[in-house]
Protein backbone atom coordinates (compact mmCIF):
# COMPACT_ATOMS: atom_id res chain seq x y z
CA UNK A 1 0.00 0.00 0.00
CA UNK A 2 1.00 3.53 -1.16
CA UNK A 3 2.77 5.12 2.19
CA UNK A 4 1.78 8.74 1.59
CA UNK A 5 -1.80 7.30 1.87
CA UNK A 6 -0.92 5.75 4.92
CA UNK A 7 0.44 8.66 5.90
CA UNK A 8 -2.17 10.80 5.21
CA UNK A 9 -5.02 8.35 6.92
CA UNK A 10 -2.74 7.72 9.88
CA UNK A 11 -2.76 12.36 10.44
CA UNK A 12 -6.63 11.61 10.30
CA UNK A 13 -6.95 9.40 12.86
CA UNK A 14 -4.89 10.45 15.26
CA UNK A 15 -5.92 14.42 14.07
CA UNK A 16 -9.19 13.47 14.81
CA UNK A 17 -9.17 12.30 18.63
CA UNK A 18 -9.65 14.70 21.62
CA UNK A 19 -8.18 12.94 24.31
CA UNK A 20 -4.46 12.25 22.81
CA UNK A 21 -2.65 11.60 26.24
CA UNK A 22 -0.21 14.39 26.52
CA UNK A 23 3.53 14.32 27.72
CA UNK A 24 3.56 15.83 31.16
CA UNK A 25 4.54 19.47 30.92
CA UNK A 26 7.52 19.00 32.84
CA UNK A 27 9.10 15.95 30.29
CA UNK A 28 8.99 18.84 28.20
CA UNK A 29 10.91 21.48 30.11
CA UNK A 30 13.41 18.68 31.17
CA UNK A 31 14.29 17.65 27.57
CA UNK A 32 14.73 21.50 26.93
CA UNK A 33 16.53 22.21 29.63
CA UNK A 34 18.65 19.51 29.17
CA UNK A 35 19.72 20.79 25.61
CA UNK A 36 21.52 24.17 27.54
CA UNK A 37 24.62 23.00 28.10
CA UNK A 38 24.97 25.55 31.67
CA UNK A 39 22.44 23.58 33.29
CA UNK A 40 23.29 22.17 36.60
CA UNK A 41 22.23 19.10 38.20
CA UNK A 42 20.36 21.14 40.92
CA UNK A 43 17.85 22.94 38.28
CA UNK A 44 17.14 19.39 36.70
CA UNK A 45 16.17 17.84 39.84
CA UNK A 46 14.51 20.53 41.04
CA UNK A 47 12.25 20.72 37.80
CA UNK A 48 12.20 16.63 38.66
CA UNK A 49 10.67 17.14 42.04
CA UNK A 50 8.06 19.18 40.59
CA UNK A 51 6.61 16.05 39.25
CA UNK A 52 6.02 13.42 41.78
CA UNK A 53 4.83 10.69 39.63
CA UNK A 54 8.11 11.12 37.09
CA UNK A 55 9.88 11.53 40.24
CA UNK A 56 9.30 7.98 41.52
CA UNK A 57 9.28 6.51 38.35
CA UNK A 58 12.90 6.92 37.17
CA UNK A 59 13.91 5.78 40.67
CA UNK A 60 12.23 2.94 40.38
CA UNK A 61 13.51 2.46 36.82
CA UNK A 62 17.27 3.06 38.46
CA UNK A 63 16.74 0.77 41.01
CA UNK A 64 15.37 -2.24 38.40
CA UNK A 65 17.48 -4.51 36.83
CA UNK A 66 18.00 -2.94 33.28
CA UNK A 67 20.32 -0.54 35.71
CA UNK A 68 21.79 -2.79 38.34
CA UNK A 69 22.94 -0.01 40.72
CA UNK A 70 25.36 -1.37 42.83
CA UNK A 71 23.90 0.17 46.13
CA UNK A 72 20.27 1.34 46.00
CA UNK A 73 20.23 4.49 44.73
CA UNK A 74 17.31 7.11 47.24
CA UNK A 75 17.72 10.71 46.29
CA UNK A 76 17.13 11.88 42.88
CA UNK A 77 20.05 14.08 42.86
CA UNK A 78 21.73 11.16 43.57
CA UNK A 79 20.27 9.20 40.77
CA UNK A 80 20.91 12.05 38.44
CA UNK A 81 24.62 11.77 39.11
CA UNK A 82 24.88 8.10 38.39
CA UNK A 83 23.24 8.05 34.97
CA UNK A 84 24.60 11.27 34.10
CA UNK A 85 22.56 14.02 32.45
CA UNK A 86 22.06 12.70 28.91
CA UNK A 87 20.22 9.75 30.09
CA UNK A 88 17.99 11.53 32.34
CA UNK A 89 16.52 12.86 29.31
CA UNK A 90 16.05 9.38 27.97
CA UNK A 91 14.20 8.52 31.20
CA UNK A 92 12.22 11.25 31.83
CA UNK A 93 11.00 10.74 27.94
CA UNK A 94 10.07 6.98 29.02
CA UNK A 95 8.21 7.76 32.08
CA UNK A 96 6.30 10.55 30.46
CA UNK A 97 5.24 8.25 27.98
CA UNK A 98 4.30 5.23 30.11
CA UNK A 99 2.48 7.98 32.11
CA UNK A 100 0.59 9.12 29.00
CA UNK A 101 -1.00 5.58 28.66
CA UNK A 102 -1.38 4.55 32.09
CA UNK A 103 -5.08 3.45 33.62
CA UNK A 104 -6.36 3.79 29.55
CA UNK A 105 -7.91 0.12 28.57
CA UNK A 106 -7.45 -0.91 24.84
CA UNK A 107 -7.70 -4.51 22.67
CA UNK A 108 -3.46 -4.99 24.09
CA UNK A 109 -3.07 -5.68 27.45
CA UNK A 110 -0.89 -2.97 28.50
CA UNK A 111 1.49 -5.12 30.77
CA UNK A 112 1.98 -7.44 27.46
CA UNK A 113 2.76 -4.28 25.68
CA UNK A 114 5.05 -2.62 27.98
CA UNK A 115 7.07 -5.89 28.43
CA UNK A 116 7.45 -6.45 24.60
CA UNK A 117 8.44 -2.80 24.60
CA UNK A 118 11.14 -2.85 27.43
CA UNK A 119 12.02 -6.39 25.75
CA UNK A 120 13.03 -4.55 22.70
CA UNK A 121 14.77 -1.67 24.55
CA UNK A 122 16.43 -4.25 26.33
CA UNK A 123 17.94 -6.18 23.89
CA UNK A 124 18.34 -3.13 21.14
CA UNK A 125 20.72 -2.00 23.88
CA UNK A 126 22.53 -5.20 24.04
CA UNK A 127 23.14 -5.48 20.08
CA UNK A 128 24.28 -1.84 20.02
CA UNK A 129 26.75 -2.60 22.86
CA UNK A 130 27.40 -5.87 20.59
CA UNK A 131 28.32 -4.08 17.45
CA UNK A 132 29.78 -0.74 19.09
CA UNK A 133 27.46 2.15 17.86
CA UNK A 134 27.76 4.54 19.75
CA UNK A 135 24.69 5.62 21.90
CA UNK A 136 23.89 2.86 23.79
CA UNK A 137 21.14 5.09 25.83
CA UNK A 138 19.08 5.95 22.78
CA UNK A 139 19.40 2.41 21.39
CA UNK A 140 17.30 1.71 24.38
CA UNK A 141 14.89 4.02 24.35
CA UNK A 142 14.56 3.63 20.74
CA UNK A 143 13.42 0.64 21.61
CA UNK A 144 11.05 1.39 24.20
CA UNK A 145 9.54 3.74 22.40
CA UNK A 146 9.01 2.30 19.02
CA UNK A 147 5.79 0.68 19.21
CA UNK A 148 4.00 3.83 20.45
CA UNK A 149 1.37 3.29 17.39
CA UNK A 150 0.53 0.20 18.72
CA UNK A 151 -1.30 1.56 21.83
CA UNK A 152 -3.15 4.31 20.01
CA UNK A 153 -4.51 1.49 17.39
CA UNK A 154 -5.47 -0.43 20.65
CA UNK A 155 -6.99 2.45 22.82
CA UNK A 156 -8.73 4.65 19.74
CA UNK A 157 -9.40 2.19 17.29
CA UNK A 158 -10.60 -0.76 19.61
CA UNK A 159 -13.10 -2.84 17.76
CA UNK A 160 -11.07 -2.59 14.29
CA UNK A 161 -7.83 -3.44 15.97
CA UNK A 162 -9.32 -6.45 17.75
CA UNK A 163 -9.74 -8.01 14.54
CA UNK A 164 -6.68 -7.65 13.54
CA UNK A 165 -5.34 -9.45 16.33
CA UNK A 166 -7.75 -12.24 15.40
CA UNK A 167 -6.80 -11.97 12.08
CA UNK A 168 -3.70 -12.08 12.85
CA UNK A 169 -4.00 -15.16 15.24
CA UNK A 170 -5.74 -17.05 12.54
CA UNK A 171 -3.29 -16.26 9.62
CA UNK A 172 0.40 -16.46 8.61
CA UNK A 173 0.63 -13.10 8.60
CA UNK A 174 3.01 -10.17 9.95
CA UNK A 175 1.05 -7.82 12.83
CA UNK A 176 2.15 -4.57 10.67
CA UNK A 177 0.60 -6.01 7.48
CA UNK A 178 -2.47 -7.33 8.80
CA UNK A 179 -2.70 -3.40 10.55
CA UNK A 180 -2.33 -2.19 6.56
CA UNK A 181 -4.70 -4.82 5.11
CA UNK A 182 -7.42 -4.00 7.62
CA UNK A 183 -6.86 -0.57 9.02
CA UNK A 184 -5.71 0.76 5.93
CA UNK A 185 -2.64 2.46 8.18
CA UNK A 186 -0.19 1.02 10.91
CA UNK A 187 1.31 1.52 13.97
CA UNK A 188 4.57 3.00 12.17
CA UNK A 189 2.81 6.04 10.72
CA UNK A 190 0.13 6.54 13.89
CA UNK A 191 3.32 6.54 16.24
CA UNK A 192 4.99 8.83 13.67
CA UNK A 193 2.32 11.00 13.59
CA UNK A 194 1.75 10.94 17.43
CA UNK A 195 5.78 11.66 18.25
CA UNK A 196 5.81 14.25 16.28
CA UNK A 197 2.62 15.55 17.53
CA UNK A 198 4.34 15.42 21.19
CA UNK A 199 7.84 16.82 19.60
CA UNK A 200 9.84 14.05 19.82
CA UNK A 201 13.48 14.44 18.70
CA UNK A 202 14.14 13.44 15.28
CA UNK A 203 16.11 10.46 15.57
CA UNK A 204 13.40 8.61 17.85
CA UNK A 205 10.51 9.69 15.02
CA UNK A 206 12.73 7.48 12.30
CA UNK A 207 12.72 4.42 14.48
CA UNK A 208 8.85 4.72 15.05
CA UNK A 209 8.64 4.95 11.16
CA UNK A 210 10.81 2.42 9.84
CA UNK A 211 11.91 -0.03 12.46
CA UNK A 212 9.97 -2.51 10.23
CA UNK A 213 11.93 -1.37 6.79
CA UNK A 214 14.60 0.12 7.92
CA UNK A 215 16.44 0.53 4.61
CA UNK A 216 14.10 3.29 4.18
CA UNK A 217 15.01 5.29 6.76
CA UNK A 218 15.83 8.84 6.41
CA UNK A 219 18.58 9.71 9.37
CA UNK A 220 19.95 6.74 11.45
CA UNK A 221 19.16 3.43 9.65
CA UNK A 222 21.80 1.96 11.95
CA UNK A 223 19.76 2.34 14.66
CA UNK A 224 16.77 1.68 12.96
CA UNK A 225 17.90 -1.98 12.38
CA UNK A 226 19.13 -2.39 15.49
CA UNK A 227 15.44 -1.85 16.73
CA UNK A 228 14.23 -4.60 13.86
CA UNK A 229 16.51 -6.92 14.77
CA UNK A 230 15.96 -6.54 18.34
CA UNK A 231 12.42 -6.44 17.82
CA UNK A 232 12.48 -10.20 15.82
CA UNK A 233 14.67 -11.72 18.60
CA UNK A 234 12.16 -10.21 21.17
CA UNK A 235 9.61 -11.81 19.20
CA UNK A 236 10.64 -15.80 18.57
CA UNK A 237 11.66 -15.10 22.62
CA UNK A 238 8.18 -15.01 23.87
CA UNK A 239 7.78 -11.00 24.32
CA UNK A 240 5.55 -10.36 22.19
CA UNK A 241 2.20 -9.48 23.27
CA UNK A 242 1.25 -13.25 24.84
CA UNK A 243 2.30 -14.81 21.48
CA UNK A 244 0.40 -12.33 19.12
CA UNK A 245 2.04 -13.64 15.82
CA UNK A 246 3.44 -16.44 14.42
CA UNK A 247 6.95 -15.96 12.80
CA UNK A 248 10.34 -17.33 11.99
CA UNK A 249 13.03 -15.19 10.68
CA UNK A 250 16.75 -16.03 8.81
CA UNK A 251 19.00 -13.65 10.39
CA UNK A 252 20.72 -13.55 7.26
CA UNK A 253 18.25 -12.78 4.85
CA UNK A 254 17.11 -9.26 6.34
CA UNK A 255 17.64 -6.21 5.26
CA UNK A 256 18.69 -5.04 8.82
CA UNK A 257 21.56 -7.18 8.89
CA UNK A 258 22.49 -6.08 5.41
CA UNK A 259 22.66 -2.87 6.65
CA UNK A 260 24.59 -3.29 10.43
CA UNK A 261 26.98 -5.65 8.38
CA UNK A 262 28.01 -2.86 6.43
CA UNK A 263 28.36 -0.44 8.99
CA UNK A 264 30.15 -2.81 11.30
CA UNK A 265 31.87 -5.61 9.62
CA UNK A 266 32.90 -7.23 12.70
CA UNK A 267 29.18 -7.95 13.60
CA UNK A 268 29.17 -11.28 10.84
CA UNK A 269 31.04 -12.91 13.68
CA UNK A 270 28.02 -12.94 16.38
CA UNK A 271 26.61 -16.30 17.77
CA UNK A 272 23.31 -15.84 16.64
CA UNK A 273 22.54 -18.62 19.13
CA UNK A 274 24.05 -18.02 22.24
CA UNK A 275 22.65 -14.62 21.44
CA UNK A 276 19.34 -16.72 21.77
CA UNK A 277 20.69 -18.17 24.77
CA UNK A 278 21.28 -15.18 26.25
CA UNK A 279 18.34 -13.54 25.56
CA UNK A 280 16.83 -16.37 27.22
CA UNK A 281 18.26 -15.50 30.77
CA UNK A 282 17.54 -11.54 30.04
CA UNK A 283 14.06 -12.18 29.82
CA UNK A 284 12.81 -13.01 33.51
CA UNK A 285 14.67 -9.09 33.70
CA UNK A 286 12.37 -7.98 31.77
CA UNK A 287 9.12 -9.43 32.91
CA UNK A 288 10.47 -8.12 36.74
CA UNK A 289 10.80 -4.58 35.73
CA UNK A 290 7.70 -4.41 33.86
CA UNK A 291 5.83 -5.72 36.98
CA UNK A 292 8.40 -3.28 39.03
CA UNK A 293 7.18 -0.20 36.58
CA UNK A 294 3.09 -0.96 37.54
CA UNK A 295 3.38 -2.22 40.92
CA UNK A 296 1.86 0.89 42.86
CA UNK A 297 2.49 -0.02 46.64
CA UNK B 1 27.61 -25.52 47.39
CA UNK B 2 27.10 -22.29 46.32
CA UNK B 3 29.11 -20.65 43.24
CA UNK B 4 29.24 -16.76 43.05
CA UNK B 5 28.16 -15.59 39.84
CA UNK B 6 31.10 -14.15 38.54
CA UNK B 7 32.20 -18.04 38.74
CA UNK B 8 29.44 -19.46 37.55
CA UNK B 9 30.05 -17.07 34.51
CA UNK B 10 32.81 -18.00 34.21
CA UNK B 11 32.74 -21.53 33.93
CA UNK B 12 29.61 -21.35 31.99
CA UNK B 13 31.52 -19.05 28.81
CA UNK B 14 34.61 -21.59 29.17
CA UNK B 15 32.44 -25.02 28.90
CA UNK B 16 30.78 -22.80 26.24
CA UNK B 17 33.73 -21.88 23.93
CA UNK B 18 34.90 -25.65 24.47
CA UNK B 19 31.92 -27.50 23.83
CA UNK B 20 28.97 -24.93 22.48
CA UNK B 21 26.70 -25.94 25.47
CA UNK B 22 24.92 -23.33 27.02
CA UNK B 23 24.23 -23.29 30.71
CA UNK B 24 21.48 -20.75 31.12
CA UNK B 25 21.30 -19.20 34.15
CA UNK B 26 18.04 -20.83 35.40
CA UNK B 27 20.43 -24.29 34.81
CA UNK B 28 22.83 -22.85 37.54
CA UNK B 29 22.07 -25.35 40.04
CA UNK B 30 22.70 -28.38 37.90
CA UNK B 31 25.77 -27.37 36.89
CA UNK B 32 26.20 -26.72 40.60
CA UNK B 33 25.94 -29.79 41.75
CA UNK B 34 28.16 -31.49 39.18
CA UNK B 35 31.08 -29.21 40.00
CA UNK B 36 30.48 -30.03 43.46
CA UNK B 37 31.04 -33.91 42.20
CA UNK B 38 34.19 -32.47 40.65
CA UNK B 39 35.89 -29.95 43.15
CA UNK B 40 35.06 -32.94 45.80
CA UNK B 41 36.69 -35.90 43.96
CA UNK B 42 39.79 -33.87 43.11
CA UNK B 43 40.13 -32.28 46.64
CA UNK B 44 39.51 -28.47 45.53
CA UNK B 45 37.47 -26.20 48.08
CA UNK B 46 37.44 -23.05 46.16
CA UNK B 47 35.45 -22.77 42.76
CA UNK B 48 38.02 -20.58 41.31
CA UNK B 49 41.40 -22.64 41.78
CA UNK B 50 38.79 -25.39 40.09
CA UNK B 51 38.19 -23.14 37.58
CA UNK B 52 42.07 -22.24 37.20
CA UNK B 53 42.44 -26.56 37.16
CA UNK B 54 39.80 -26.73 34.24
CA UNK B 55 41.82 -23.92 32.38
CA UNK B 56 45.39 -25.92 33.04
CA UNK B 57 44.96 -29.44 32.64
CA UNK B 58 47.26 -29.83 29.82
CA UNK B 59 45.39 -32.89 28.64
CA UNK B 60 42.25 -31.82 29.48
CA UNK B 61 41.66 -34.47 31.72
CA UNK B 62 40.03 -32.80 33.94
CA UNK B 63 37.89 -30.86 31.53
CA UNK B 64 37.04 -34.65 30.65
CA UNK B 65 35.80 -35.27 33.52
CA UNK B 66 34.09 -32.46 34.46
CA UNK B 67 32.26 -33.34 30.61
CA UNK B 68 30.88 -36.61 31.70
CA UNK B 69 29.66 -35.48 34.59
CA UNK B 70 27.72 -32.68 32.70
CA UNK B 71 26.78 -34.94 29.49
CA UNK B 72 25.32 -38.21 31.26
CA UNK B 73 22.08 -37.51 31.24
CA UNK B 74 18.95 -39.56 31.66
CA UNK B 75 16.73 -38.82 28.53
CA UNK B 76 13.08 -38.65 28.62
CA UNK B 77 9.71 -38.27 26.05
CA UNK B 78 9.03 -34.76 25.08
CA UNK B 79 12.23 -33.72 26.44
CA UNK B 80 12.17 -29.81 24.04
CA UNK B 81 8.83 -28.47 23.99
CA UNK B 82 9.31 -25.45 22.07
CA UNK B 83 11.33 -27.48 19.69
CA UNK B 84 8.22 -30.34 19.13
CA UNK B 85 5.38 -27.64 18.71
CA UNK B 86 7.49 -25.46 15.88
CA UNK B 87 8.00 -29.30 14.31
CA UNK B 88 4.63 -30.13 14.64
CA UNK B 89 2.72 -27.05 14.23
CA UNK B 90 4.84 -25.26 11.49
CA UNK B 91 7.51 -27.30 9.93
CA UNK B 92 5.86 -31.09 8.88
CA UNK B 93 2.43 -29.12 7.51
CA UNK B 94 5.33 -27.16 5.57
CA UNK B 95 7.77 -29.89 4.14
CA UNK B 96 4.15 -32.28 3.55
CA UNK B 97 2.57 -29.82 1.85
CA UNK B 98 5.47 -29.18 -0.37
CA UNK B 99 6.01 -33.58 -0.71
CA UNK B 100 2.72 -33.97 -1.74
CA UNK B 101 2.97 -31.44 -4.53
CA UNK B 102 6.01 -33.26 -5.79
CA UNK B 103 4.07 -36.77 -5.32
CA UNK B 104 6.30 -37.70 -2.52
CA UNK B 105 4.39 -39.26 0.55
CA UNK B 106 7.50 -40.79 2.33
CA UNK B 107 8.04 -39.02 5.52
CA UNK B 108 12.09 -39.59 6.80
CA UNK B 109 12.92 -38.63 9.94
CA UNK B 110 16.40 -39.40 11.81
CA UNK B 111 16.81 -39.08 15.49
CA UNK B 112 21.12 -39.45 15.38
CA UNK B 113 22.59 -40.25 18.90
CA UNK B 114 18.61 -42.01 19.89
CA UNK B 115 19.50 -43.31 23.42
CA UNK B 116 17.24 -45.29 25.05
CA UNK B 117 14.62 -44.17 21.77
CA UNK B 118 12.39 -41.23 23.82
CA UNK B 119 12.68 -38.68 21.30
CA UNK B 120 12.52 -41.39 18.34
CA UNK B 121 9.37 -42.52 19.70
CA UNK B 122 7.96 -38.86 20.82
CA UNK B 123 8.19 -38.28 17.22
CA UNK B 124 6.22 -41.16 16.25
CA UNK B 125 3.45 -40.36 18.74
CA UNK B 126 3.02 -36.97 17.34
CA UNK B 127 2.79 -38.60 13.99
CA UNK B 128 0.69 -40.71 14.81
CA UNK B 129 -2.11 -38.48 16.14
CA UNK B 130 -2.05 -37.31 12.10
CA UNK B 131 -2.62 -41.02 10.51
CA UNK B 132 -5.91 -40.33 9.95
CA UNK B 133 -5.92 -36.65 8.79
CA UNK B 134 -2.20 -35.33 6.63
CA UNK B 135 -0.60 -38.68 7.12
CA UNK B 136 -2.91 -40.42 5.65
CA UNK B 137 -1.64 -43.22 2.89
CA UNK B 138 2.51 -41.67 3.88
CA UNK B 139 4.87 -44.35 4.62
CA UNK B 140 6.59 -42.78 7.15
CA UNK B 141 10.50 -43.72 8.83
CA UNK B 142 11.85 -43.15 11.95
CA UNK B 143 15.36 -43.93 12.63
CA UNK B 144 17.25 -44.11 15.36
CA UNK B 145 20.78 -44.56 15.77
CA UNK B 146 23.40 -44.54 18.30
CA UNK B 147 27.29 -46.06 19.01
CA UNK B 148 25.79 -47.50 22.66
CA UNK B 149 24.20 -51.21 21.99
CA UNK B 150 23.24 -51.36 25.68
CA UNK B 151 20.54 -47.82 24.95
CA UNK B 152 19.90 -49.38 21.17
CA UNK B 153 18.77 -52.54 23.06
CA UNK B 154 16.82 -50.78 25.70
CA UNK B 155 15.21 -48.54 22.58
CA UNK B 156 13.88 -51.80 21.16
CA UNK B 157 12.36 -52.98 23.89
CA UNK B 158 10.53 -49.92 24.39
CA UNK B 159 9.86 -50.45 28.28
CA UNK B 160 10.50 -47.34 30.62
CA UNK B 161 10.46 -45.70 33.88
CA UNK B 162 8.22 -43.12 35.56
CA UNK B 163 10.98 -40.61 35.06
CA UNK B 164 11.25 -41.29 31.42
CA UNK B 165 7.33 -40.60 30.89
CA UNK B 166 6.40 -37.92 33.50
CA UNK B 167 6.76 -35.21 30.22
CA UNK B 168 3.85 -36.83 27.92
CA UNK B 169 0.63 -34.74 27.74
CA UNK B 170 -1.73 -37.37 29.04
CA UNK B 171 -4.18 -37.59 25.94
CA UNK B 172 -0.58 -39.23 24.31
CA UNK B 173 -0.03 -41.29 27.50
CA UNK B 174 -3.49 -42.63 27.52
CA UNK B 175 -3.22 -43.91 23.73
CA UNK B 176 0.16 -45.37 23.69
CA UNK B 177 1.91 -46.39 27.20
CA UNK B 178 0.34 -48.95 29.35
CA UNK B 179 1.22 -49.20 32.82
CA UNK B 180 2.39 -52.63 34.62
CA UNK B 181 3.85 -53.28 37.80
CA UNK B 182 5.43 -49.79 37.62
CA UNK B 183 7.22 -50.15 34.61
CA UNK B 184 6.07 -48.32 31.50
CA UNK B 185 5.13 -50.14 28.24
CA UNK B 186 4.90 -48.28 24.41
CA UNK B 187 2.45 -49.45 22.27
CA UNK B 188 2.93 -51.73 19.26
CA UNK B 189 2.15 -49.11 16.66
CA UNK B 190 4.49 -46.32 18.20
CA UNK B 191 7.51 -49.04 18.15
CA UNK B 192 6.57 -50.29 14.31
CA UNK B 193 6.85 -46.83 13.17
CA UNK B 194 10.80 -46.59 14.57
CA UNK B 195 13.88 -48.71 13.57
CA UNK B 196 16.92 -48.87 15.79
CA UNK B 197 20.46 -49.49 14.69
CA UNK B 198 23.48 -49.19 15.93
CA UNK B 199 25.59 -46.24 13.93
CA UNK B 200 29.26 -44.30 14.64
CA UNK B 201 28.58 -40.83 13.75
CA UNK B 202 32.18 -40.42 13.00
CA UNK B 203 32.27 -43.24 10.69
CA UNK B 204 32.00 -41.84 7.24
CA UNK B 205 31.78 -45.00 5.14
CA UNK B 206 28.58 -45.55 7.17
CA UNK B 207 26.75 -41.66 7.23
CA UNK B 208 26.80 -42.26 3.96
CA UNK B 209 24.29 -44.82 4.12
CA UNK B 210 22.08 -41.95 5.76
CA UNK B 211 20.02 -40.89 2.94
CA UNK B 212 17.55 -38.09 1.99
CA UNK B 213 15.94 -37.25 5.43
CA UNK B 214 13.19 -34.41 5.70
CA UNK B 215 14.28 -34.14 9.50
CA UNK B 216 17.00 -34.24 11.58
CA UNK B 217 16.98 -34.10 15.20
CA UNK B 218 20.78 -34.79 17.32
CA UNK B 219 20.93 -33.59 20.85
CA UNK B 220 23.31 -33.30 23.13
CA UNK B 221 25.78 -35.36 21.03
CA UNK B 222 28.23 -32.82 19.56
CA UNK B 223 29.76 -31.80 22.76
CA UNK B 224 31.55 -34.67 22.74
CA UNK B 225 33.58 -34.02 19.95
CA UNK B 226 36.66 -31.80 19.19
CA UNK B 227 35.93 -28.64 16.29
CA UNK B 228 37.59 -30.53 13.72
CA UNK B 229 35.40 -33.88 14.58
CA UNK B 230 32.25 -31.81 14.73
CA UNK B 231 32.70 -30.03 11.32
CA UNK B 232 33.06 -33.87 10.15
CA UNK B 233 29.55 -35.26 11.24
CA UNK B 234 27.65 -32.02 10.77
CA UNK B 235 28.85 -32.16 7.61
CA UNK B 236 27.24 -35.63 7.00
CA UNK B 237 23.81 -34.17 8.59
CA UNK B 238 23.92 -31.78 5.85
CA UNK B 239 24.84 -33.81 3.21
CA UNK B 240 22.10 -36.33 4.04
CA UNK B 241 19.10 -33.58 4.93
CA UNK B 242 16.89 -32.71 2.19
CA UNK B 243 17.18 -29.65 0.28
CA UNK B 244 13.72 -28.30 2.20
CA UNK B 245 14.59 -30.02 5.46
CA UNK B 246 15.14 -29.00 8.79
CA UNK B 247 18.16 -29.80 11.33
CA UNK B 248 17.78 -29.51 15.07
CA UNK B 249 20.28 -29.83 17.98
CA UNK B 250 19.95 -29.81 21.61
CA UNK B 251 18.18 -26.59 23.78
CA UNK B 252 21.75 -25.38 24.72
CA UNK B 253 23.97 -26.15 22.09
CA UNK B 254 25.03 -23.82 18.70
CA UNK B 255 26.58 -25.15 15.75
CA UNK B 256 28.51 -21.41 15.58
CA UNK B 257 31.91 -21.74 14.07
CA UNK B 258 31.05 -25.05 12.96
CA UNK B 259 29.62 -25.23 10.46
CA UNK B 260 29.03 -22.63 7.56
CA UNK B 261 26.49 -24.10 5.26
CA UNK B 262 23.62 -24.24 7.37
CA UNK B 263 21.57 -21.60 8.14
CA UNK B 264 19.94 -20.76 11.34
CA UNK B 265 15.89 -20.03 11.68
CA UNK B 266 14.43 -19.01 14.69
CA UNK B 267 11.40 -20.17 15.59
CA UNK B 268 9.31 -19.16 18.77
CA UNK B 269 11.32 -20.19 21.60
CA UNK B 270 13.69 -22.47 19.71
CA UNK B 271 15.91 -22.52 16.43
CA UNK B 272 17.04 -24.96 13.66
CA UNK B 273 19.12 -25.30 10.72
CA UNK B 274 18.54 -25.17 7.57
CA UNK B 275 20.86 -25.88 3.92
Amino acid sequence: MDRNLMMERAEILVGSVDDLPTIPIVATKVLQLLDDHDVCIDDIADLMLTDQVMTARVMKLLNSPVFKPTQDISSLKRALVYLGLRHIRELALTTSVIHAFEGTSGALELNSFWEHSFGVGMVSKIIAQKIGYQDLEKAYISGILHDLGEVFLSNFLHDPFMEVLMHVKTHPIKLVDAEAMLLGTTHCEIGLSMARKWNFPESYCDVIAYHHNPGQAKIDPVLCSIVNLADLFCTVRGLNYGGREWISFKVCEEDAWTILIEAYPGMAQMDEERFCYELDDAIPDVTALVASIFDHN
Amino acid sequence: MVISDHDFGQIRDFIYTICGMYFHTSKKYFLESRLARRMEATGITACHDYFLLLKSSRDSKELNLLMDEITTNETYFFRNPSQLSVFETMLLPEVLELKNKMGFRKLRIWSAASSSGEEAYTLAMILLEKRATVLKDWIIEIDGTDINETVIAQAKKGIYNAYSVRNIPDAYRHKYIREANGAFILSPEVKKLVTFNKLNLYEDAKMVFMKSFDFIFCANVLIYFDAASKSKVVQHFYNNLQPYGYFFVGQSESLHGVNDKFRTVHFPGCFGYIK
